[in-house]
């Protein structure tokens, strides 16, 4: 798999994760959620494999359409999930 | 060796298709009739399936349901009914020497139902339950709503229950009409396996048909129209877990290439050593179950894909059953897994065959829908027949096909699935 990018989705995933399930004390801003999958997307990485990008323009969109964080981790579990069959491809 | 079936054209176009099972203690009858939901329009949706349950409400030699139940029962048979979407049957399994009994109960209840108003008026309370019902089970519905988008603006695109409006509305006289105009001998074949003499049950047969010999006209079936595209239907529904279906059209029973298909559908999603279950949930643990199925009609048919995932990774999910698709129609099985899928195949139609039941039901529905009957080891020939060749090129038909896939769960909207199935 892609490593970098991974490292990226992955970290954003788990800031998703840590709104979703309410853990945590400090509280995450959709700012910091947005910043990480914008970290993502500067990767070139992201384009070797289809569709990556684009989930994870529709997980940024979804960010900023305020969703639930469940659908933002969904979208970005895709992108993973892309990645990963690239790699295996 | 010969065929181990008889088959007797009636008086009245019906047909009564039999096979001696001299070994077993049981004697199975069907009846089953061509019709089914597929020949409802959408104000007598459900007509089909009402009319089946009726036949159990009492007749005027039996006037309620407990003295029909009792006929059969009290000699330790059973009795059943079922609609589909191309037919409805009506079966007993008898002890063998009860086997006039059982065959004069079926003409009873198809022939003198009383169709009694007030029985109407209940059967249709329980249908209104047993659709809400569905409702409240997601791996179902979702199901429903994934042939609404196989096929939509069709008949064969709707649950064979009909919808809440279409039972909620239907009359006496809609009943009464559609059952007249599809009880009918032509559109009746009467299948029995068992301990059985065939001159017996065919003098029994013959004394016992009293419907209707004439048909009005062809019933027009019409041919659903083409897809014009992938479409994704997201139902939002606060569930744990999210119900996806997936899939596209496929291939029709009369189709040369269905024995291809039913393995194509086996290696892909039938049971634990499937593709589906070994790699999405034994090798990503990315759903509990995961499992392919298909539905095949006169012209149509479709390949399903039922996942059963945590919301979060439904979308990752379905793009991994869709990698296992395109696999399989990029790279030919391998002959191990060809060779299980046939094994698996042909052992569950074996296994199904054990009864006298199953045998009646197989020869039954394959006179009327298929108008002819192939024995088992013609059949267990054609599955022996497919190549790994077959089944890509059966795989590349389907996915030239648009996918369609409806989904329940918490989702706010379809974006990343739409964008997993290239809608």
């Amino acid at each position: 798999m892609a490593g970098q990018a991974a490292v990226r989705i992955r970290r954003a995933i788990a800031l998703v994760n840590s709104v979703a399930d309410e853990a945590g004390d400090e509280e995450i801003t959709p700012t910091e959620i947005a910043e990480a999958i914008r970290d993502c997307l500067e990767l070139t990485e992201v384009d070797e494999t289809s569709n990556v990008r684009r989930y994870l323009g529709e997980a940024l969109d979804a960010v900023s359409d305020g969703m639930p964080a469940d659908f933002v981790a969904m979208t970005l579990y895709a992108a993973l999930g892309a990645l990963r069959e690239g790699a295996s491809n | 060796m010969g065929s181990p079936h008889l088959v007797h054209a009636l008086p009245g176009g019906a047909q009564l298709v039999t096979e001696s099972m001299p070994e077993r203690h049981s004697t199975s009858v069907v009846f089953m009739f061509g019709g089914g939901s597929r020949l409802e329009d959408d104000r007598l949706a459900g007509v089909s399936h009402f009319i089946e349950h009726l036949f159990f409400k009492g007749t005027t030699r039996r006037p309620s349901p407990k003295e029909i139940a009792d006929a059969v029962e009290g000699v330790g048979g059973f009795i059943n009914a079922s609609t589909d979407k191309e037919l409805t049957a009506y079966w007993t399994r008898v002890p063998s020497e009860h086997m006039a009994l059982g065959l004069d109960v079926l003409f009873d209840i198809v022939t003198n139902s009383r169709l009694d108003p007030a029985d109407i008026e209940r059967e249709r309370m329980v249908i209104l339950e047993e659709l809400r019902m569905y409702q409240d089970q997601p791996q179902d519905f979702v199901q429903n709503l994934f042939e609404e988008l196989i096929w939509p603006d069709h008949p064969l695109g709707r649950d064979i229950a009909g919808t809440e409006d279409s039972v909620s509305k239907l009359t006496r006289d809609d009943i009464l009409e559609f059952a007249d105009a599809h009880y009918r001998l032509p559109n009746l074949v009467i299948g029995a396996a068992g301990a059985l003499e065939d001159e017996d049950i065919l003098a029994a047969v013959k004394s016992g048909l009293s419907l209707r010999s004439d048909l009005e006209s062809d019933q027009p079936v019409l041919a659903p129209a083409p897809l014009e595209g992938p479409r994704v239907l997201v139902r939002r529904r606060d569930t744990e877990q999210a119900h996806i279906c997936l899939g596209a059209r496929a291939f029709s029973y009369l189709h040369p290439d269905r024995h291809a298909f039913d393995l194509f559908n086996t290696v892909l999603g039938e049971g634990m050593s499937s593709r589906l279950f070994l790699n999405i949930r034994e090798r990503l643990g990315l759903a509990y179950d995961v499992h392919s199925f298909s539905q095949k009609h006169r012209d149509t048919g479709y390949l399903g894909v039922y996942i059963g995932v945590d919301p979060k990774k439904a979308a990752e999910a379905v793009n991994a059953v869709m990698a296992e698709l395109r696999t399989l129609s990029e790279t030919e099985v391998a002959p191990d897994d060809l060779a299980r899928a046939k094994e698996f195949t042909k052992g569950r139609l074996r296994l199904e065959l054990e009864t006298t039941n199953g045998v009646a039901f197989w020869l039954t529905y394959q006179q009327l829908l298929l108008g002819q009957i192939k024995t088992i080891d013609e059949e267990l020939a054609l599955v022996d027949d497919v190549t790994a060749a077959d089944v890509m090129r059966v795989a590349q038909e389907v996915l030239s096909g648009p996918i369609q896939m409806s989904v329940i769960g918490p989702f706010a909207r379809d974006s990343a699935f739409r964008l997993a199935i290239g809608a």
